[in-house]
């Protein structure tokens, strides 16, 4: 196991392992407060609309989907087609965050705060962390579909792939173990 | 199929396996939803992150986030009881 034969650059291997410990540790004090307070986490937990979390999912994941094939097609020397995956998966995140707006827009006019409940204090926490993260992995999508160079291009899958990650990492604490 | 598809399509179907367990209470349901969790960040890792391909590096990222899965699982069960 050598650290030359990571894929990318390794500044960047480091940022997804900082980000995956960050999220991780964050539901994993949602969950510790979660197993104190399983009835009160449970009732909490079913006052969202799962499904706008699961369309969400799908949305990302295909989004990931056009950032990977971006970055073959910037490998391949393909810059066009590179440069409309990136604008394709942008549009996945642009998405995202519309579904992710109506959301909490419906969770605030459910009465549904911050501070409400402990459980809720660590959805807005988490999700609007992660939601920070797709804003700016638009526009890193964004930055490197302007020129569509290979390296730049990896860089930026890669950080979209992040955002997908710890997307499919945080959703069974928020929607769905309680 | 191409294979960036093809690991689109498994997320997809793990997506849907999971939604469907969404309405299931009980133990094994949340077992089962963890672990669709992690073969979703493995099939990530491994194919969009490409960790598939160096020696090594996917079990490096995969088993610390196979052992969070498993201590939340764990705790969740214990909690039960």
């Amino acid at each position: 196991m050598k650290v030359d034969d990571l894929p990318g650059e390794l500044i960047l291997w480091i940022l997804i392992a900082s980000e995956l410990a960050v999220f991780m540790a964050g539901v994993s004090v949602m969950v510790v407060l979660g197993l104190m307070d399983p009835e009160g986490f449970a009732q909490a937990q079913a006052q969202l609309d799962g499904r706008a979390a699961a369309l969400n999912t799908v949305v990302l994941v295909t989004s990931g989907l056009f950032a990977a094939r971006a970055e073959r097609a910037a490998f391949a020397g393909q810059a066009a087609k590179a440069r409309r995956g990136l604008l394709l998966a942008a549009l996945g995140g642009v998405i995202f965050l519309i579904v992710k707006g109506v959301e909490y827009a419906r969770d605030i006019q459910a009465g549904i705060g911050i501070e409400s409940h402990p459980f809720f204090t660590f959805y807005y926490l988490l999700s609007g962390f992660h939601a920070a993260h797709v804003v700016a992995g638009v526009v890193v999508l964004l930055l490197v579909a302007c020129r569509a160079q290979p390296e730049p291009v990896q860089a930026g899958a890669m950080f979209w792939h992040m955002v997908d990650l710890v997307w499919v990492l945080i959703l069974p604490a928020i929607w769905l173990i309680w | 199929m191409d294979p960036l598809t093809r690991t689109w399509a498994l997320l997809i179907a793990l997506t849907a396996a999971t939604t469907a367990l969404a309405g299931v209470s009980g133990p094994l349901a949340v077992i089962l939803v963890l672990l669709l969790a992690f073969l979703k960040a493995r099939l990530i890792l491994g194919r969009f992150l490409h960790l598939e391909a160096p020696p090594g590096w996917l079990a490096a990222f995969t088993l610390p986030v196979g052992f969070w899965l498993c201590l939340i699982g764990a705790g969740y069960v214990l909690t039960l009881r």
